[in-house]
């Protein structure tokens, strides 16, 4: 999952990206609102935490922007907590409100409930035959053992899980999982693939060549 | 019994009061007016029969008189004019040589006959006048003569007339007056008043219920009027208890501004706008302030938040504790900005009064600001003429250093500064002028207001809180002074710190 973080203080920006990249989501950082709309226009994120006072533009009118031609999920953050401001900001496209300060805790469970909200699914976890993989607490069991996965290797199998029944291009995978500040190569992937099979059954993932990876629904 | 506390009852109460005193004392007025009228008429018809009467009862028959000591012939009548006068019988019976019984005056007076003539007798007949009777009497109690229609239990007065017509007033329900004549015969004029009593009644009670619906209208009529008198203090009181409750913008509609109800409207919502500013600057204020708290506590928040999460480096615990320090000092300064300015609110600041000269101050804070100024490559030019000026030095240093360090950040790369002083007339004034891009004249009246930052999101990440400015002007307040700004836009923007100098201009030139 890559989420975009639009936020001019510099520290809670920092800190954001960190706790976000801690909890297994690839992070890219904008301070101002140009930039900001510039990168959510630019990457499909799968959300954008965007802050609504920003220098140039403000967090309405990067959401404005966004709207007019994408609809990744908005999770506004804010200091100003009056009603009309909240109602401003869902009715302007936003997908969820948090006011500041908030505990990191919610903004992550709101982050997650926005991602499987915006892939059609209702509840934090996923069954595919004997596999269930809990979003909430990013951990895999197969026929009811639990399954170790590495970081990168949940991710990939979340987001698979996520578009069950569609193919992923190799290069969405990318896109969604790593940030703009790692270098990765790009055979990587197919190392994380075959360390996933290996751990949950070579038939949970379906290589479609030329086109990329699926998990049939 | 407690009195209704509604102006509305009380004036009406008042008003029950008024009508009930007037028109009782109109009522009883009159009442009495008629009665006394009627009463005269009436007395005056019964001493008219009485004149007519006692006229008839005081004309001797015809015949000889009886002469004292003589025994005159049964029937002999008296001459005319000799009857002598007979003394008040009241004197005693023996009065000597007259009036003894038996002698024969005294015997002829108590058996005469007394005829009364034709135009009297009219008077008292009984076809078209009221029922007058009348009833003669001798010596107190020997009924002479009487008219037929005389009550049963009429009676003789029980003291001497003497000649005097007595004005008796009431016997029961007749009127009656009395004559006594100077032989002793007394003349009784009666009237029965029953229908007369009647009329009183029927007048009396006449003019009570005209009271009552004079009372009634008066007091619906004050009804309306009081109704019509306090309806725009009701409009006034619902639209202030709807303002008390909370709906700041409702206010009191104004009919007619003349008036005095109009003109205590017209002040009642005169007090409401400030009122409402006041409260809207409060709301602003405090929405402000915790605005302002609410970003920093988010680091803090966040920060610990990360680094609890898992076991972390040394390294990386005192990189989140020296963020949560580096927040934490902000906020120490936002609060320290904000207690001053509540102190500046209450008038709790103390200014200390010492001469200064603001020449001096300016070049220690133009010298304080200089690296700033070097980091940012600006240029500081000065141009200070002595201006002696009585103030606190701290605070004056304060404001200074303010207005400078705001002309360098909202200065463009590599522009100037501008610090000059002078003494216009008898007062003080200290420039700052920077080359900057200026500020738009619509945003120039909330320069000063809490809070308020020419670019918020880029003045914030800069540590600023927009307190500066208010500071400043509350400072030069306390010091009697002003802080005022011009701006060109796309030219630069000068700060004037205008305060009273301590001497005057001639005397120091």
């Amino acid at each position: 999952m890559r989420i975009l973080v639009v936020e001019d203080e510099p520290r809670l920006l920092r800190n954001l990206a960190k706790s976000l990249r801690e909890a297994g989501y690839a992070v890219d950082t904008a301070e101002t609102g140009d930039d900001g709309l510039f990168k959510a226009l630019t990457y499909d994120y799968d959300a954008v935490v965007l802050d609504v006072m920003l220098p140039e533009l403000d967090g309405w009118q990067v959401l404005e922007g966004l709207r007019a031609a994408k609809r990744t999920p908005v999770l506004m953050l804010t200091a100003r907590d009056t009603t009309r401001d909240r109602v401003r900001g869902l009715d302007t496209g936003a997908d969820d409100y948090l006011v500041k300060p908030f505990d990191l805790a919610e903004l992550l469970a709101r982050l997650r409930a926005l991602i499987r909200r915006a892939s059609g699914h209702g509840r934090s976890t996923i069954e595919i035959r004997d596999v269930v993989i809990d979003t909430r607490a990013r951990t895999v069991q197969q026929s009811g053992n639990p399954v170790s996965l590495t970081a990168r290797e949940y991710a990939i199998l979340e987001y698979l899980a996520l578009h069950r029944g569609e193919v992923v291009t190799r290069t969405a995978l990318y896109e969604h999982l790593f940030d703009e500040s790692e270098d990765t190569l790009s055979n990587l992937l197919d190392v994380h693939v075959f360390s996933i099979r290996r751990k949950l059954g070579a038939d949970l993932i379906a290589t479609r060549r030329g086109q990329g990876y699926c998990i049939e629904s | 019994m407690r009195l209704p506390t509604s102006i509305r009852w009380r004036l009406q109460l008042w008003l029950a009061f008024l009508l009930v005193g007037l028109l009782s004392g109109f009522g009883l007025t009159a009442f009495q007016l008629y009665r006394t009228n009627r009463l005269n008429q009436i007395d005056g018809e019964l001493e008219q029969r009485l004149a007519a009467v006692a006229a008839d009862v005081r004309r001797p028959p015809e015949g000889p008189r009886p002469l004292p000591g003589d025994r005159p012939a049964e029937g002999e009548p008296f001459r005319r004019g000799e009857l002598r006068p007979h003394p008040p019988f009241d004197r005693g019976p023996g009065f000597p040589g007259f009036g003894r019984p038996g002698e024969p005056t005294e015997r002829w007076l108590t058996n005469r006959t007394i005829d009364l003539s034709p135009a009297t007798r009219a008077l008292f007949d009984e076809a078209d006048t009221n029922g007058f009777y009348y009833a003669i009497w001798f010596r107190g109690d020997l009924l002479l003569k009487c008219s037929t229609n005389a009550p049963p239990d009429l009676a003789a007065p029980r003291h001497g007339l003497g000649g005097r017509l007595v004005r008796a007033g009431f016997r029961a329900a007749n009127r009656e007056v009395f004559l006594g004549t100077e032989i002793g015969d007394c003349v009784l004029i009666g009237r029965p008043m029953q229908t007369d009593l009647a009329a009183m009644r029927r007048f009396a009670l006449w003019l009570v219920v005209a009271g009552l619906a004079v009372l009634a209208v008066g007091l619906g009529g004050g009804w309306v009027i009081v109704t019509r008198a306090i309806r725009p203090v009701e409009t006034i009181s619902a639209a202030a208890a709807r303002i008390s409750a909370g709906n700041l913008a409702e206010r009191i509609p104004v009919r007619e501004s003349g008036s005095e109800l109009g003109r205590l409207a017209g002040v009642l919502n005169t007090t409401f706008s400030r009122l409402e500013t006041a409260f809207a600057q409060q709301r602003q204020f405090t929405a402000d302030a915790s605005h302002e708290l609410r970003t920093p506590i988010a680091v803090l928040l966040s920060e610990t938040q990360t680094a609890l999460t898992r076991e972390r480096s040394p390294s990386e615990y005192r990189e989140t504790i020296e963020a949560c320090q580096d927040t934490a000092q902000r906020m120490r300064r936002l609060t320290e900005s904000l207690l001053e300015l509540a102190r500046f609110d209450a008038g709790q600041e103390a200014m200390q009064r010492e001469p200064q000269d603001l020449a001096g101050l300016a070049r220690d804070c133009a010298e304080a600001i200089r690296p700033l100024a070097r980091d940012r490559k600006i240029t500081l030019h000065t141009d200070l003429a002595p201006t002696p000026v009585e103030g606190d030095g701290d605070r004056l240093h304060q404001v200074i250093i303010n207005l400078l360090t705001n002309a360098i950040h909202y200065n463009r790369e590599a522009g100037e500064v501008r610090i000059t002083t002078t003494v216009t007339g008898d007062v003080s004034v200290l420039r700052v002028t920077d080359t900057g891009p200026g500020i738009a004249p619509e945003d120039l009246p909330r320069l000063f207001h809490r809070f308020y930052r020419a670019d918020p999101a880029r003045a914030r990440s800069q540590g600023r809180a927009g307190l500066g400015l208010a500071i400043s002007q509350a400072i030069a307040d306390a010091h009697g002074g002003s802080l005022e700004v011009e701006s060109r836009v796309g030219e630069g923007t000068t700060f004037s710190l205008t305060l009273p100098a301590i001497e005057p201009a001639v005397e120091t030139g």
